[in-house]
């Protein structure tokens, strides 16, 4: 091996190490910053929707489990406050 | 989550409030958080839409959450259109339009925009317990109203101080 490859692999290394320490920083520890890049990461989108979009709809599920309704059977009358997350 | 439900019962006369449950976000087979091991909010990812169904009931009864509630099903139909995971607020207004759009959670994930809307249409709602004091008392006395909290914890010291 030559030696710029030497420095460019050394280079590339040690920048996946210092991102990767420094993510563990930010994130609290080593398996948090694994947790992250593997887990939440992928899933976390900016999204399309603007301010003056229209509001997509989407069938939900009731808690009862085997109902279902619309998130436009909600809107209309009132403003509509729409709330997302996860227990955990 | 007790900022959403105050929001609710401050402004549930003006607005429909609608929470979607999705994906979870720390389950123990993927990012578990040790303050869900602590707080025994221990669940792993749901497979099935009968899973999602029950940890939402068991959301729900353990913090007697009042809000109207829904579950996206397994096709994440829901999630994917408002771009929702890990959590969102979104106001929609009478038109059918995105009037507030939350930022991406958890970092921006702010209830209190949210309250800020709302309060814009409808009037500021003002709580009896208030929040400038810092110093003063914890905010579980302050909410009870009590007083005199400092005389009722005083009582015990007080005593072996002077039989010394």
């Amino acid at each position: 091996m030559n030696p710029f490859w030497r420095w460019a692999v050394g280079i590339v290394a040690f920048l996946f190490v210092a991102a990767f320490a420094g993510l563990s920083y930010m994130a609290g520890s080593p398996k948090d910053a694994y947790g992250m890049v593997r887990y939440a990461l992928p899933h976390m989108h900016r999204g399309t929707l603007k301010v003056g979009s229209d509001a997509p709809d989407a069938r939900l599920v009731a808690l009862d489990g085997t109902s279902h309704f619309h998130i436009r059977e909600r809107t209309g009358a009132r403003p509509l406050v729409l709330l997302f997350g996860s227990f955990t | 989550m007790g900022d959403v439900v105050q929001i609710y019962e401050d402004y549930k006369d003006h607005a429909d409030f609608l929470t979607v449950y999705v994906r979870e976000a720390h389950p123990t087979d993927e990012w578990q958080m040790k303050s869900n091991l602590k707080d025994d909010v221990c669940y792993a990812q749901p497979k099935t839409l009968q899973q999602r169904v029950m940890i939402a009931n068991d959301f729900t009864k353990r913090f007697k959450f009042p809000l109207p509630f829904g579950i996206d099903d397994m096709s994440n139909a829901a999630n994917d259109a408002y771009a929702a995971w890990p959590e969102r607020i979104y106001i929609i207004d009478e038109s059918g339009r995105i009037a507030y759009r939350g930022g991406m959670g958890p970092f921006n994930y702010k209830p209190a925009e949210a309250r800020e809307w709302l309060a814009a249409r409808y009037g500021a709602v003002k709580h009896e317990a208030p929040k400038s004091p810092p110093a003063a008392a914890p905010a579980a006395t302050a909410t009870t109203g009590a007083t005199a909290p400092a005389p009722t914890v005083s009582p015990s010291p007080a005593p072996a101080a002077s039989a010394k």
